[in-house]
């Protein structure tokens, strides 16, 4: 918690690490944030979807969101973090390697990705921030989940 | 909600339950029950949407509810039988008393034209006045003012006396003796007393028409009672002062002359004796005076004001006074007033229509409920079974033993939750009479527009299945029902040169079946005709040209998307969206369908769907590193293979011999990517399952690990669906675990549904 007086003024952003680099969400869209625990895998899915768990009765998905991001696939352990987001009307778990901060940011700090940006990066990472020192990357929900499926098959 | 707005909307849902109930009650009337219980409820059913819409200032609601409650009207008093042609007219007039009644509740409108010539055309049935009526508006005059001004004292309140009685007739000295002429001509004098409350007139009810009524059963005479008419200064608008006299010369019963006053008894003072004596009363006040005036004083209750049994005899030969016999009367007497909806429980009541009618309110002791509710209940039962076995299965870890307290209430609880499960999905299960009894009036459109006879025949309403298998039930099956009538019914021309009759039957039924539910939809037309079905599907490049197939798999080309047998795209089916819409929603409620068709003799086509979609008997099995759950419905056997029995056909693919039969086998952990190789046919456990349209097949797994009842949870909720998986399910130790899609599997491994892109993933998954 940085700057708490500027609440109002900026949004307010979820900070987590994978790997070596920072990534962040709105807190608006985010739930809860648990442990991992074992999912339930899907067949015929893509990598990046680990499966399904429960979250007290619902069926939530998983994204592995190193993944999902381009990176290898994960090999989650009990101290990998599962971040439970709302997407429109569906919700979804994030699997992350740890979430570091709570950060509060106005518009005006966001800067454009650079065109250089690998497409899996320009795709699903909407701004970035820079913050003592550190580049945090903000990550737009909205393709997270794979398309709708193509055909009834 | 602005009160009024809120007491319309219940108007509206009651005018929704009101018109299933004519048109059920017509349809009854056709076939055959006449019995003046059905015809009552019938005109019940009209008099009653009459008497709200004239309420809300509907009027051409209440004008056309008007003309047909006139016709129903003389059903009821038997001067018009109830013929087949009367019948078709009653049913398109219900059709458009349902049209009207939507048109005014959700604002659109409704063709008048077809309004005028129903009218017309019942008003032709009814006869004398009501033609006319129909036409210049005379009937409105003489009807308005009741409805949207419940009182008028003007001069319609005395106009049933000028038009309806007779000139003054001198009463002859032997008329005094009127019981004994009864006698002779099977004619009785009666006095009747009425005088109606204000609240007669609130409820729609019209004097006129009422003493209108005993001037069609005989002679009358009628006398008003003006004598409490106030000066104008003191008039309340609304109030009710008038009262009649009338004198009825009639061979009808008493029976018959109460039944004029059946809507309005409650709202009136009503006395009926027999000219010349009191030997037969009835009145509104009670059964029998001296034993009611004893009745009150024992209980200190106040006499029913209810239905009033038929006369009883005592009277005539005093009986002797038994204390405890009037106690016994009196306690019976009391319980009308307790539960005013029952008739008065005494011996003598115990006529059959009072009965009836008895039973008939005890069954609608029912209450709205707000379905988010019962959802959310729903839910939370759901939760609770989870947790329930959550809780069990910890406990059998933490190695209690059998004898424990603990696991002894843990099987108490167990039995409760399933019996708590079951009750709240009883809440929702509804009868699918709610579906099937909008289809007759589909069946008529069709028939119509096709220039087909059609009779519909519905069997099984009663069958009880969860509302949301109902709501999503009624698209598949109109569209069924418009095939069935469209495509399997030939024209009366061709049916009779076929030796049939002229007039198709379309059959539309329902049953329980080994937890499922069960629905044919058969006709009588000429059957699938398969060489056409097998050219056009060559033509449209669903099969290839040379394709051997059997008859059975002929037939199930229909279904196949973008498959359309009509030659001409009528304006009823054919509209590119065909059979295949239909079994996709089928199966998408977890339900399989089929069809069997005999040639010249017609087609059945069968839906077997699951009664919920909350809960799922399943064998929990596990394949590959994961547990999955196979729904029980679908397994015939589980047999453990021995390798000799397994054979390679073709790449990738292998059959199992059963009793000397081939079925395919499929290796589930293989076929849902979960291993990479398959399971040895001597270490896993085969499961023999049948599929949609009897297809059988058998499914390889690890082992099974044993049978429950799983909640149902939906993957596209949060996801999207998944091939080869129905919806998920959290078992005992709360993880999620898969519900096969055993339908899907089988197709994808048959190739025939999504052929290669299903094999092909499946083997990269």
């Amino acid at each position: 918690m940085n700057d708490a007086a500027h609440t109002h003024h900026g949004r307010e952003l979820i900070s987590f690490r994978i790997g070596a680099q920072e990534f962040c969400v709105d807190i608006m869209a985010v739930r809860e944030i648990r442990g991992w625990t074992a999912a339930t895998a899907l067949p015929q899915s893509p990598s990046y979807v680990r499966g399904v768990i429960n979250l007290r009765g619902a069926v939530l998905p998983i994204v592995d969101l190193p993944n999902r991001l381009g990176y290898g696939v994960s090999e989650p352990t009990a101290r990998h973090v599962i971040i439970v987001a709302q997407i429109g009307t569906q919700f979804v778990g994030l699997l992350v390697d740890a979430v570091s901060d709570i950060l509060t940011v106005t518009d005006d700090m966001i800067q454009p990705v650079p065109d250089i940006a690998p497409e899996a990066v320009k795709a699903f990472v909407q701004g970035l921030i820079a913050m003592d020192g550190r580049m945090i990357s903000l990550i737009g929900l909205g393709r997270i989940l794979p398309d709708v499926v193509q055909e009834a098959a | 909600m602005d009160p009024m707005e809120a007491i319309k909307q219940t108007f509206f849902q009651e005018c929704e339950e009101q018109l299933a109930e004519l048109e059920q009650g017509l349809l009854a009337i056709e076939g055959g029950e006449t019995d003046s219980e059905t015809v009552n409820a019938v005109f019940r059913a009209v008099h009653s949407i009459k008497g709200g819409a004239g309420a809300f200032g509907l009027e051409d609601l209440v004008r056309f509810a008007h003309v047909f409650e006139t016709t129903l009207d003389h059903v009821r008093a038997g001067r018009l039988a109830p013929e087949a042609d009367l019948l078709k007219v009653m049913l398109r007039a219900a059709d458009v008393l349902a049209d009207l009644v939507r048109a005014a509740r959700d604002g659109g409108v409704v063709d008048e034209a077809r309004c005028e010539v129903l009218r017309a055309e019942l008003g032709a049935f009814s006869g004398e006045d009501e033609t006319g009526d129909g036409d210049d508006g005379m009937g409105e005059l003489d009807f308005q003012p009741l409805s949207f001004e419940p009182i008028s004292f003007e001069p319609m309140a005395f106009e049933p006396t000028a038009i309806e009685a007779d000139p003054f007739e001198p009463i002859g000295s032997e008329l005094a003796f009127a019981p004994e002429l009864a006698a002779a001509d099977g004619r009785t004098t009666w006095i009747i007393h009425f005088r109606p409350h204000a609240s007669l007139y609130a409820h729609a009810n019209e004097s006129a028409l009422l003493l209108r009524e005993l001037g069609r059963m005989g002679e009358v005479e009628t006398t008003l009672d003006d004598s409490t008419l106030p000066p104008l200064a003191d008039m309340e608008p609304e109030g009710a002062y008038l009262a009649w006299t009338v004198r009825l010369t009639t061979e009808r019963d008493l029976d018959a002359i109460r039944g004029a006053f059946e809507w309005v008894e409650d709202d009136c003072d009503l006395k009926i004796e027999r000219e010349g004596g009191a030997a037969e009363v009835a009145s509104v006040q009670g059964p029998d005076p001296i034993e009611l005036i004893l009745a009150k004083a024992l209980a200190s209750a106040p006499a029913p004001t209810m239905e009033a049994p038929p006369p009883i005899p005592q009277i005539a030969e005093p009986a002797p006074l038994d204390v405890a016999a009037l106690i016994r009367k009196a306690q019976a007497a009391e319980e009308p007033v307790l539960a005013p909806a029952n008739a008065v429980p005494a011996p003598a009541a115990a006529h059959p229509a009072t009965a009836n009618a008895a039973n008939a309110t005890a069954t609608t002791a029912t209450i709205r409920v707000d379905l988010d509710r019962v959802d959310r209940l729903i839910d939370l039962v759901g939760e609770l079974v989870i947790n329930q076995a959550m809780l069990a299965q910890r406990v059998t870890e933490s190695g209690l033993g059998r004898s424990s307290g603990v696991v002894t209430g843990l099987d108490e609880l167990e039995h409760l939750t399933r019996e708590i499960q079951d009750s709240v999905m009883a809440i929702r299960a509804q009868p699918v009479k709610s579906v099937f009894q909008r289809m007759p009036r589909l069946a008529r459109e069709v028939a119509a527009m096709t220039g087909k006879s059609v009779r519909l025949v519905t069997e099984g309403e009663g069958c009880e299945v969860d509302k949301t298998v109902i709501e999503r039930l009624s698209d598949p099956l109109t569209h069924m029902i418009r095939n069935a009538i469209d495509h399997g019914l030939e024209r009366p021309d061709k049916r009779i040169a076929a030796g049939k009759s002229g007039e198709g039957v379309v059959r539309l039924s329902a049953a329980h079946r080994s937890g499922r539910i069960v629905i044919e939809v058969s006709d009588d037309g000429a059957g699938i005709n398969r060489p056409r079905v097998k050219d056009i599907a060559i033509e449209k490049g669903l099969i290839a040209p040379d394709a051997v197939l059997s008859d059975e798999e002929i037939d199930n080309l229909i279904f196949l998307p973008g498959f359309s047998t009509a030659s001409e795209v009528s304006d009823i089916s054919g509209r590119g969206v065909g059979m295949d819409v239909v079994k996709r929603s089928i199966q998408a409620l977890g339900g399989r369908i089929s069809v069997a068709s005999r040639p010249g003799l017609g087609s059945t086509f069968t839906l077997s769907l699951p009664l919920t979609l909350a809960v799922l008997d399943g064998m929990v099995v596990s394949a590959g590193s994961q547990t999955l759950v196979v729904p029980l419905t679908a397994i015939i056997e589980t047999l453990q293979p021995k390798a000799a029995e397994v054979h390679p056909i073709g790449e990738g693919a292998h059959v199992i011999s059963i009793r000397g039969g081939y079925v395919p086998l499929i290796d589930v952990g293989l076929a849902l990517g979960y291993s990479d190789e398959a399971v040895e046919p001597a270490k896993g456990v085969a499961l023999l399952i049948e599929g949609e349209g009897g297809a059988r097949a058998a499914l390889m797994v690890g082992a099974i690990q044993g049978q429950r009842q799983v909640v149902i949870k939906s993957l596209e909720a949060n996801y999207r669906q998944v091939f080869g998986i129905a919806a998920a399910t959290i078992l005992g130790d709360g993880r999620v675990a898969l519900i096969l899609d055993i339908d899907a599997l089988v197709a994808g491994q048959k190739g025939l549904e999504s052929p290669a892109p299903v094999l092909r993933t499946a083997a990269i998954g």
